[in-house]
Order: C-alpha cells, then structure tokens, then sequence
C-alpha cells in the first residue's frame, strides 16, 4: 500500500477523535516538562476548548452519508454523531465544574486529571463509532481504566481509595462477563464484525435452534450493565459515587452511563432484530426482551425504593442514576419507531438536569464540607437563585411538566404504548416508581425551604460551576417548554436506520 | 465456521475437566489406603528444604519490582510486535510502517512518562 491510497481514504470523518488525541497527548506531554510550580488551572480551560472544538467539528458532520474506514472497524452514521454529540456536551459541563472542583481540593495530580478525563471521554467516542467488537472493547476499557484512575485521583483520602478499589474489582468481573459473551458471539460467527456475526448467526439459528445465540445475549447485557448501572450489576454505584471527586461522579453517572446506552445498542441492535425468535413472527430480539424487561422494572423499583432512605445526598444521586437507567432501558425493550429518539432525548435532558444538580451540589458540598443531606437546610434564605435553580433540575429529575425531564418521560411513555406489542407493565411500573421518585427529591426541596439554615454566610459562586448551572436552567427548561425544536432538529439531520445498511 | 464442531469442543472441555478432578481425587485416596499412619510433632513442622524456617512469609516488597516488571512487559510486548514487522517489512510496506511509527512514539510517550514520574530511579 502507498502514501497515495494511504491519503485517499476519508479520515476526516474521525476529525473529533483526532482533536480530543492531540489535545489529550498535548497536555500529557506539557504536564510531564511543566515545572510543578506552575498552577495547571490553564489546562481545564484548554481541555474545554478541545472538547468545543471537537463538538463544533461533530456538528458539522451531521446529516452526511454513512461512511466506514480503517477496514470496517471505524464506522461514522447518523447514531455515532447524535450520541457523540451526548457524550462531547457532557464531558464539557463535567470539565467546567473540575475548574471549580480542583481550585479547593486536596488533588495534586492536576494536570492528570484534565488528560484522564479525555482519555476516557476518546475511549467512549470510540465506542459510539465502531462495528466490530475488537475496536468496542479497546473503547470500553480505555474509559474504564481512565474512570478507576479517576476515582482513585485522591491519593490521601481513604474514602476514594476504597472506591477506586471496589470499581476496579468489579469492573474487571463486568470486563469478564463481558468478553465471555462477546467469545459466543465470536465462536458462533467467526468473525468480529457486527454485519458478520448478524448474517451468520440468522444462518445458523434457522438450522441449529438458539440455546447459545440466547446466552450469548444475555450473558453479553449483563456484562454490559455494569456501564449502565442497572439489575444485575448496580450496586457498586452507591459506593463509588460516593468516594470519588464530584466531577468524577459526575462523569460516571452521566457519560460513562450513556456511553453504556451506545455500546448496548450498537452491538445488540446490529446483531439480534434480524435472527428469527423462537415464535415464527418474531424476531430473537423481541423474543428475549422479557428478560430484559425484568430487569429493566428490577432497576426502576430497587432505585427508587433504596433511593429513600439515604441520608448522603451523593448515594441519594447515585440510587437516582440507577432508576433513570431503568427508565432508559424501557425504550430498548418497546423497540417501537421512536426507540432512538426517546432515548436521545431523554439522555439530554438527563445530561442538563443531573449535571446541573450536581454543579449545585458541589456548591453546596464545598461550603459544608460534608454529604450530608442537612447542608441544604435554608438554603432559601442563604441563596434564593440557587435554590430556584436547584428547584428547577429536582422538578425535571422528578419529571413534572414544563421541564425536560417530564417531555423525555413522556416520549418514552408513548414510544412503549404504541409498541408492538405494547408493554403495559413495564409503563406501569415506570409511573408507579416516578411517583415513589418525588418522595426524595421532594424531602431536599423541603430541606431548602423549610429548615431553618445553620449559619448565614454568603454562598460563592466559583465560575466553572456557574456556567453550568446557567446552561443546564437554559437547557432543562427550553427542552420542557419547546420539546420540538430538539426532535425536528433529530428527525432532519439524522436517519438512524443507517445504522443497519452498509456493511 | 462449522456449528457442531463448535458444540462439540465443549466435549473437550468436558473431559478434561473430569480428568482434573479425578487425578487428585485418585491420588489422594490410593495414598492413604498405601501409607502406614503414625503421627508425630516433628512432622508436622514446616518443611523448608532441610532449614529451619524463621520469621514470618509475608513481608513487604519493594514497590518499585512492580513498577519495573510492568515497564519491561511493555518493552517486551513492543518487541514481539516488532519482530514480525521488521521480518515482512518487503512485502508490507509504508502503511505498516506510518503504523509503527504511530505504535512507537505512543509507547515512547509512555517512556517520557515513567522517566519523569521518576519510575527508573531506584532511591
């Protein structure tokens, strides 16, 4: 091969990989001959604009033809744009609040922390624009291991020590039960790549049955749901959220989960819907679903229900990542026309309403020094903006109308409806939990407005934290208020059923 | 990819892990019908190659054998790569080597790395 077709190939379409490599090799490299004296404040900023510059490079890639390079492994189509867009907006709102996070903290690896974060946020793009399950993996576990160095990125406290332990134990089992599926996968097919594995695994179920095909898939989601966080593999969330730094919470609760959704839906959707289930007019997908769909209600009902008792508002955050996982799984079960709209939609709103959350309980946290769900007593009195905003994100995450978070519920309440066959239960189960949901994020409004405060200092607003909270207002509620500007914009640029051609 | 074949390594698999368990479990109960029984302190201290073992196994190791034997898994690893490439470098030609390229400034990186975080002093 020559350097003529060496250039010829299209590699312009992996520009927002290659900007967040360079940003994130630069900034090693800089760290590493910086004199330590010199503050690293500069590379949170640098590192936002990487991430900008990668987003900006993202959106004007949207609405082109489907396209694959390097041999079939890298793959850009309309699914690997709308999520990459997700993933490059959340990292930048959890960058914003790192440059808040680290002027007062006790972590002295600064530098690192900036890199890690994009080392991982590449690993998660790599994983939204890939189809062969080589190159998935590679992206799995680079975010992994830059979330267990992340974690663990408070040397001295003992608290984010044991998380970053824990995460490292249980993500190398979630690893394992993973690759162990994919191997089915591999054995049945002979091959890596997913148009492969779905051509020969529907040839070979029509002839031998489907015991393995069957366990190739479910022991490939759980393996998978530990990204998610949801049944079987959920409860190292509530430890780990609450030993690591804030934007590393943040993170994982938001970006790592949706880079979860995108690997979930690459691989099975590329493989499943087309082999032929066990009833003559369904396809295997539809016909496994029910396990899904338990555990999908499982996640709903333990999230909210443990979500109640907890006193540390970080656990309380961690058990309400798990129930929105739940939630996100319902449109994956329904598999109706709107399967990747709703969940697009409701990733953003959960993008806007938990990072803007988060950014207000860094404020808050900061200032107690402590977890505990008392530091938002009198907040009211103490800061009536902030409250407002806080009130704004708990009424979405609760999912009340004229916020973001009530019009994500909505959609996936109509997309399960109209499925086929509809899925009452699970709906259901969803309204029932929603309602439990208001009991906790009701009792911090109550702390805010009710309680009368412990001291009556002013609050100070550090400047990366403010600018997400004001995004994320602008964000939750222009989604709740005009819902369609999002769609139409969704429904113009993108056609996700190129997803499935082009192999 | 043949299907059976594919069910049928798991056969395979089977015996072997029949075999493993019945080994031990042979060996272990013919042993005992064999050897005469006559219990004694002295044999049941620890057995150390003739020396009389002194103080205790667990003790602490220098944390930078670890640091050290990961830099050269990766140095070796960069070999085992190398090798081959160097070997069909003919018929390959330039993609591999910008390939390389790219797979050697990144392990080099990797290099500058360690050295700073001073990973090859010993002190």
């Amino acid at each position: 091969m020559d350097i003529g077709t060496l250039l010829s190939y299209p590699w312009e379409i992996m520009m927002p990989e290659f900007i967040i490599l360079i940003a994130a090799t630069g900034l090693s490299l800089t760290d590493l001959f910086l004199p330590s004296r010199v503050n690293r404040r500069i590379f949170g900023w640098i590192s936002a604009a990487a991430v900008l510059a990668a987003l900006i490079s993202l959106l004007t890639q949207a609405g082109s033809e489907p396209a694959q390079i390097l041999h079939n492994t890298y793959r850009l189509d309309s699914f690997s744009i709308s999520f990459k867009a997700l993933l490059l907006f959340g990292t930048l709102l959890v960058l914003l609040i790192s440059t808040s996070y680290l002027a007062r903290s006790d972590v002295e690896e600064q530098g690192e922390w900036y890199y890690l974060f994009l080392a991982a946020l590449l690993g998660a793009m790599m994983m939204a624009s890939s189809a062969d399950l080589i190159t998935l993996f590679v992206g799995l576990e680079l975010l992994a291991i830059a979330s267990y160095i992340l974690t663990g990125i408070r040397k001295k406290s003992a608290e984010s020590n044991e998380a970053a332990m824990k995460y490292a134990i249980n993500g190398g089992i979630a690893t394992a039960v993973t690759l162990f599926g994919f191997s089915y996968l591999y054995g049945l097919s002979g091959s890596t790549n997913l148009g492969d594995i779905s051509r020969e695994i529907s040839a070979l179920s029509a002839d031998h049955g489907h015991a393995l095909t069957v366990a190739a898939f479910i022991i490939t989601f759980v393996g998978l749901s530990f990204k998610l966080a949801t049944v079987p593999f959920h409860m190292w969330a509530p430890d780990i959220y609450q030993g690591s730094p804030l934007p590393v919470m943040a993170f994982l609760s938001v970006v790592s989960k949706t880079a979860g959704f995108i690997i979930l839906f690459r691989v099975m959707l590329s493989i499943f819907p087309t082999v032929q289930g066990f009833q003559p007019d369904e396809s295997l997908y539809q016909s496994v679903m029910i396990f899904v769909s338990i555990a999908a209600g499982l996640t709903m009902i333990i999230g909210n229900i443990l979500a109640l008792r907890q006193n540390n508002i970080k656990r309380l955050f961690a058990y309400s990542s798990i129930a929105h996982a739940g939630y996100l799984l319902v449109p994956f079960v329904a598999f109706s026309q709107m399967m990747f709209e709703s969940t697009w939609f409701y990733l953003l709103a959960y993008v806007f309403m938990n990072l803007g959350a988060l950014a207000v309980l860094h404020i808050i946290i900061s200032e107690n020094q402590s977890a505990h769900i008392s530091g938002f007593a009198g907040l009211y009195q103490r800061s009536p903006v902030l409250t407002v905003c806080m009130t704004i994100f708990l009424l979405s995450l609760a999912g009340i109308p004229g916020t973001a978070g009530f019009m994500g519920k909505l959609h996936i309440f109509i997309g399960a409806l109209f499925a086929d066959p509809s899925r009452y239960v699970l709906v259901s189960v969803m309204l029932v939990t929603t309602v439990v949901s208001y009991i906790y994020y009701f009792s911090i409004m109550l702390h805010m407005y009710m309680r009368p405060p412990k001291r009556y200092t002013k609050i100070t607003w550090p400047i990366g934290a403010t600018l997400t909270i004001a995004l994320c207002v602008a964000g939750t509620l222009l989604l709740g208020i005009f819902p369609g500007a999002a769609l139409q914009f969704l429904q113009e640029y993108f056609w996700f059923n190129d997803m499935f051609t082009l192999n | 990819m043949d299907f059976f074949v594919y069910q049928n390594s798991y056969v395979f698999v089977a015996a072997f892990l029949l075999l493993g368990l019945l080994l031990p479990i042979t060996a272990l109960t013919v042993g005992r019908w064999l050897r005469p029984h006559h219990p004694d302190p002295l044999k049941s201290t620890t057995y150390e190659s003739g020396i009389e073992p002194f103080h205790d196994a667990r003790v602490q190791f220098n944390v930078r054998y670890y640091m050290f034997a990961l830099l050269f898994v990766i140095f070796d690893v960069e070999t085992v790569f190398l090798y081959p490439w160097a070997v069909a470098y003919d018929e390959l030609g330039l993609f591999a080597l910008v390939e390389m390229l790219i797979f050697v400034v990144m392990l080099l990186i990797g290099l500058i790395y360690a050295w700073k975080k001073k990973v090859l002093t010993w002190t």
